[in-house]
């Protein structure tokens, strides 16, 4: 009995002290050197070895107890989650509607300041880019990397055209969507042959030369400095302003209200959720259409779908071509909302961002990117108070998260077709959801 | 209707047909023996165009399909349930259909579901369930249920009996009878079962390293001592 025990502790042991050596690896250069400003006024390191050491000695504490305690037992999912997940899954209708219900009347919440709408309208927007690169990734299986290109071209586009020929936003938003949706052809041509790891590095690189080039085409982009004083959204034709220019009426004349800079806030949240709202129906409707199915069908097994009869170039490239046409439109949203773009709003993070929503959501369910979507944005949030630690945190939830559900929050896929009556019936309909 | 004349297919530097010429008449089932690696799956494949026939031509219906791309070959009326199975694991029993369904844009799927489902009783009871928990049986005959779905003119089977128990293997023989006698569709079956293969089939065809090198009626090819010996060893 005894002898079992110390058998079975050594691996425990082993695996302790690889954990804090891991740790030591990692502490070093957070914790244990600092740069401090020496006596001359260049920087100079500190060394705080100590730190280290303790880092070192409560992972390998924390570890072995961990291990003992649970024993064999694994940390991993539990059922009831995946069971919660079916739940949520299978009456996705009336989450979604509840969903929505919530969202429509956020702003006049009690608790709805300006800070609480701003942050609503960064997750709606999320939302749509998450529900956009869904088509991509979640649904034929095609792990973009760049996705963030997509959204630089609808944000540049709304930008120059706006700026070049004073269209307003609603017509710079298709000619956005068309812009981006082109892009993302003229991505998914080269990328055809390409699966997995492969197709991931290009649409990487791909990201990476949209960004470089808004950076060198000075004429056009304006480089570096971006483009400033892009039209704020009006109020179809009433702008948020306090004293309109001759002639014009201001959204707070046009219904007799006190003038408040809130108005063009909650403007911008109703017109992300449309935004947003317009993205999800389409994906729904597309996902029981042929072209949807053959998307799925696609990520599965791209050999079977050649042999009945489904032309793999096509539905590739229109999986390409929806789901950057949806990033571009939320590039249009994003120029008018912050008035000012440029490079440095697109970087890889960006896509690593979106793309980690749709994972985390549960690749290809739609109630899920907008949970993972809420997290991603909130805990950098609520984090804030954490400061430096911050995004160690956001790190520290990822992990856990992703433990406790391998495969996304809502993995569970709902079949997009059932025949009336179980025992076959006459008519087909969709599934639910 | 299905003539591969003298077709030669490689994958980069291997031959795997060296020059094979079949035909498929009207309502015929044809058989294809050989041992492992003999090239019956390639020449199937080669057939939908994938790979590509290097030299050689293929016909349907009088006409040329030896370089049209794989979904035009399909839409012309050629489904194959391909080696593996190949269904859509995280898509349910319908759903699989459903993508059968493609080359007819999905019109009397309700009338071909039927039809499907009468031929395999099994695929009704199991219509919502993911194709990936079917059992190995199951799955082979949803493979063969969904290339049916296409409404084809002409049937490629890849080893429908592999992997199967024999109770199982006689039922999916029996279906492909069936399909055979009662709807006229002629049908290319590979077989590694050669004695049940050969039982139901009009003519055959002993494919070995890419070469055809024996045919003749199915009744020919089991009475003959050579086809016994190598492929029919122990066989009842
Ligand atoms: N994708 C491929 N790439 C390279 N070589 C291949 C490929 N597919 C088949 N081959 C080779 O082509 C030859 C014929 O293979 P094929 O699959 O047609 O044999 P088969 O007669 O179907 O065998 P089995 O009865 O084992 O299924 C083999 O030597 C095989 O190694
Ligand atoms: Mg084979």
């Amino acid at each position: 009995m005894a002898a079992d025990a110390a058998g079975a502790i050594g691996p425990k042991l082993k695996d302790a002290a690889l954990a804090a050596l891991v740790a030591i690896a990692l502490t070093v250069p957070i914790l244990g050197m600092e740069t401090v400003p020496g006596p001359d006024g260049r920087l100079t390191l500190d060394f705080h070895f100590h730190l280290v050491a303790i880092a070192a000695v409560l992972v390998f504490a924390g570890r072995l107890a961990l291990s003992l305690l649970l024993r064999g037992r694994q940390l991993r999912p539990s059922g009831r989650s995946g069971a919660v997940a079916e739940f949520v899954s299978r009456h996705g209708t009336w989450f979604g509607l509840a969903g929505i219900a919530f969202a429509l009347v956020l702003p006049f919440m009690p608790f709805a300041s300006r800070y609480v709408i701003d942050v609503a309208t960064t997750i709606v927007i999320y939302v749509m880019l998450g529900w956009g690169l869904n088509i991509v990734v979640g649904l034929a299986g095609l792990l973009d990397l760049g996705y963030v290109a997509f959204y630089a071209v609808g944000a540049y586009s709304y930008a120059l055209f706006a700026q070049w020929f004073g269209l307003g936003f609603w017509i710079c938003l298709p000619i956005a969507g068309l812009l981006a949706a082109i892009a993302g052809v003229l991505l998914g041509f080269p990328v055809l042959r390409l699966r997995g790891d492969y197709l991931a590095i290009v649409t990487l690189g791909f990201g990476e030369i949209i960004r470089l080039v808004l950076i060198n085409w000075h004429e056009v982009t304006g480089g570096p400095n971006g483009i400033a004083d892009i039209p704020r959204p009006t109020f179809f034709g009433f702008p948020f302003t306090r004293d309109p220019g001759e002639g014009e009426t201001a959204f707070h004349e046009l219904f007799g209200l006190e003038f408040s800079t809130l108005h063009r806030v909650i403007f911008l949240y109703y017109l992300a959720l449309f935004l947003a709202l317009v993205t999800n129906l389409f994906v729904l409707r597309i996902r029981k259409l042929p072209i949807g199915r053959a998307w799925e069908a696609l990520r599965e097994d791209e050999i079977a779908c050649k042999a009945l009869g489904i032309n793999p170039t096509n539905t590739k490239l229109t999986a390409f071509a929806l789901g950057a046409m949806f990033g571009g439109f939320a590039g249009s949203f994003f120029a008018t909302r912050q008035g000012f773009i440029s490079p440095e709003s697109f970087t890889f993070i960006e896509s690593a961002i979106i793309l980690a929503i749709v994972v985390l959501g549960g690749m290809g369910s739609q109630i899920g990117v907008v949970l993972a979507a809420a997290v991603i944005v909130l805990l950098p949030e609520i984090g804030r108070e954490f400061e430096t630690y911050r995004m160690l945190l956001f790190g520290a939830a990822m992990v856990l998260i992703m433990i406790w559900r391998p495969r996304g929050l809502l993995a569970h896929r709902e079949p997009t077709l059932t025949l009336a009556g179980s025992t076959g019936g006459t008519g087909t309909r969709g599934g639910g959801r | 209707m299905l003539e591969v004349e003298d077709v030669v297919a490689r994958y980069g530097a291997i031959e795997a047909l060296k020059g094979v010429s079949i035909r498929v008449r009207a309502g015929e089932i044809v058989t294809i023996i050989g041992a492992n690696g003999a090239g019956k799956s390639t020449l199937l494949m080669t057939i939908c165009g994938n790979p590509r026939a290097a030299s050689g031509r293929i016909r349907f219906d009088g006409r040329d399909i030896t370089d049209l791309p794989t979904y035009d070959i399909v839409r012309l009326g050629i489904a194959q349930a391909p080696e593996g199975r190949r269904i859509f694991p995280r898509m349910t029993v319908l759903e699989n259909l459903m993508m059968g369904a493609v080359p007819t844009g999905g019109a009397h799927f309700e009338e071909d579901v039927e039809r499907v489902f009468a031929l395999f009783p099994r695929l009704r009871e199991r219509q919502n369930q993911r194709g990936g928990t079917l059992s190995g049986g199951e799955q082979q005959m949803l493979c063969i249920g969904r290339a049916l779905m296409a409404r084809p003119r002409l049937l490629l089977l890849d080893e429908p009996s592999l992997g199967i128990a024999p109770i199982l293997v006689r039922q999916i023989f029996e279906a492909i009878v069936a399909l055979n006698r009662e709807r006229g569709l002629p049908i290319l079956l590979v077989e590694q079962n050669a004695y049940q293969a050969l039982k139901i089939a009009h003519r055959g065809y002993v494919l070995a390293s890419g070469r055809v090198v024996m045919q003749g009626t199915g009744r020919e090819l089991l009475a003959d001592p050579e086809i016994r010996a190598a492929y029919l060893e122990g066989g009842h």
